[in-house]
């Protein structure tokens, strides 16, 4: 690598660094109520505020060449991905906290705020994804395309769902949504949401659910089935657990003394020996692999070794 | 018992670790020649994209139920491989997606993969779509847009729960030639039952460097397999220390007593 390149990215991690530590003072002097909430014209400010911020900041930023963008995001990734390894890293009490009278960790009050800064951000692609889902009906349903009705069922659903949802957190409880209408009589908001939600929503998605029992049996079926060594190893192996678990099991071993090491041919204790020791081996073993993976993940990420960001030419 | 902030031997690990791994990728990065072992999953998508394109079916991914964590990213780094085969081809690839965060990546990502095979205009923004934030709602979108779209390849890669065995039948009844990759040790048995090949483990990881072969991933595997031998070795070192009657069952304590202060 080129010394220019380890130059751009030492200067970029100390920005970084020095961003966060920014941010760190910042939030330790004095400015929480930038994140806490506001109320009545203070509220509206604020929200005028972030918007003019946000306009600016987005115009700026299309503003910038390419590789300015990509050394922008690498200063984001750095100095936001900082502050969890920070906070857990460092002790929750020590001397190197010399500035803080109680010695305590700076990062650990602010996990909440942060967590809620996250929140918020996340809230704003809520309205992406309802655009994405929309315009794919809204184009079955101008198309005609076959189906096209449970497009609009689609609509009328996400309506009446958005309506009620939002509509039954500020009526007062006892507000009628109608007093007569045909042979109904006197509903509230608040027991319309729950129609829709309690009795409409929830038993969908049970049913949902429950048709897992079925396709667990046509899964069992097929990956039971005696085609090799390794097949044969896991269908005994199954077998025996599933007789461990049914009294069925227990009472064919159960002549079986309770202790001893003839206890260990009992049923119960066969099915508890595979899945304490070889299953739970090997469900340890995935783990590991995958928790050093993310780790690697996460590393790559956070300094930006993946693909372009530091190894091409670009910067 | 939760660990609120990191203990010593924490520190000493992750730190050991994350040295070993930077290390490796700069070396790989530096020239080193490193061989990676044929993963019989990843080496089927190729055959799975051909399948699906001889039948003249388009293809399904799913990056699973969670939002913008290191799996996903994992997950839309194989979907863009997908998509970019699924272009040299001509072939459509569906790409429903659960969080709205991730339908942003995922569009962008699946468009950048048309577009670099010079097939930008064969791409359609509504074959990358949200189906609902929640999990049954996205599971019956993902099962219905299998049947209807008659899928003939699914690839299901991420974090799923308890929808992963609804997906992956769903995919069987339309006779789709499945890949299935997952680091949820609870949903792996029901993709062994229902896909014709299954990635287990940290090859969920190795995808990336396989597919790519790019001299950073390769790089980072091989730090990843040194760390993963470096636990080995402390669990080899542990029981040989924490089980009572060993021979060096007296270093137990003393170790506990310098790590923890117990």
């Amino acid at each position: 690598m080129r010394a220019r390149q380890w130059a751009v990215i030492v200067v970029i991690y100390v920005v970084g660094g020095a961003v966060g530590a920014l941010a760190l003072w910042a939030l330790t002097h004095g400015l929480e109520p930038l994140f806490t909430p506001a109320r009545g014209t203070a509220f509206y400010l604020a929200v005028a505020a972030a918007v003019a911020l946000w306009g600016f900041g987005t115009f700026l930023v299309h503003r910038l060449p390419a590789t300015a963008k990509r050394r922008i995001i690498i200063l984001a990734t750095f100095a936001a991905g900082i502050f969890y390894p920070l906070e857990f890293y460092l002790p929750a009490r020590s001397g190197i906290f010399f500035w803080r009278t109680s010695h305590t960790n700076p990062f650990s009050p602010m996990m909440l705020t942060v967590g809620n800064a996250v929140l918020v951000i996340y809230g704003f692609t809520f309205f992406l994804g309802a655009f994405s889902l929309s315009l794919v009906h809204a184009k079955n349903v101008a198309a005609r395309r076959r189906g096209y009705y449970n497009s609009i069922a689609f609509f009328v659903a996400f309506i009446a769902m958005a309506v009620f949802g939002l509509w039954q957190n500020y009526a007062p409880a006892d507000q009628m949504l109608f007093k007569h209408f045909l042979w109904i009589r006197s509903l509230t908001v608040q027991q319309v949401h729950g129609y829709l939600f309690n009795d409409m929503y929830v038993p969908l998605g049970a049913t949902l659910f429950s048709v897992l029992a079925f396709y667990m049996a046509t899964a069992a079926y097929r990956a039971f089935r005696v085609r090799s060594a390794e097949a044969s190893f896991m269908m005994v192996a199954a077998f025996l657990v599933m007789l461990g678990q049914v009294p069925l099991g227990m009472w064919l071993t159960h002549n079986l003394p309770q202790a001893g090491w003839l206890s260990g041919l009992r049923m119960e204790n066969i099915a508890a020996w595979i899945l304490g020791v070889f299953s739970m081996a090997g469900l340890r073993a995935v783990a590991f692999g995958i928790l050093v993976g993310g780790l690697a993940m996460s590393l790559r990420i956070w300094l930006n070794l993946e693909r372009g960001a530091f190894f091409e030419q670009e910067l | 018992m939760s660990l609120e902030h990191a203990n010593f031997l924490h520190i000493a690990i992750v730190g050991i670790i994350s040295v070993i791994i930077l290390y490796t990728i700069l070396s790989a990065r530096g020239g080193k020649q490193l061989f990676i072992r044929r993963i019989p999953g990843l080496a089927a998508i190729d055959e799975a994209v051909g399948r699906a394109t001889e039948m003249g079916r388009p293809m399904l991914f799913s990056t699973g139920l969670s939002s913008v964590d290191i799996y996903t990213l994992q997950a839309l780094a194989i979907a863009q491989h997908v998509a970019r085969l699924a272009a040299r081809y001509g072939n459509r690839l569906i790409v429903p997606v659960v969080d709205p965060v991730v339908f942003a990546i995922a569009e962008q990502l699946v468009r950048e993969a048309y577009a670099s095979e010079g097939k930008a205009e064969a791409f359609h923004s509504e074959d990358v779509r949200f189906l609902s934030g929640e999990q049954f709602p996205y599971a019956a979108g993902v099962m219905g847009l299998i049947n209807r779209e008659q899928v003939a390849s699914t690839f299901f890669f991420g974090y799923f729960y308890a929808e992963s065995l609804l997906l992956a039948e769903s995919g069987q009844e339309v006779g789709a030639i499945q890949i299935a990759g997952t680091p949820a040790t609870t949903q792996i048995p029901f993709f062994l039952a229902s896909c014709d090949y299954t990635i287990i483990g940290d090859e969920y990881w190795a995808a990336s460097a396989y597919l790519t072969r790019e001299p950073t991933l390769l790089g980072s595997l091989v730090g990843q397999d040194i760390g993963k031998a470096l636990l080995l070795l402390m669990v080899v070192i542990g029981t040989a220390t924490a089980v009572p009657g060993m021979p060096l069952h007296f270093v137990y304590g003393w170790l506990a007593r310098w790590l923890f202060g117990g």
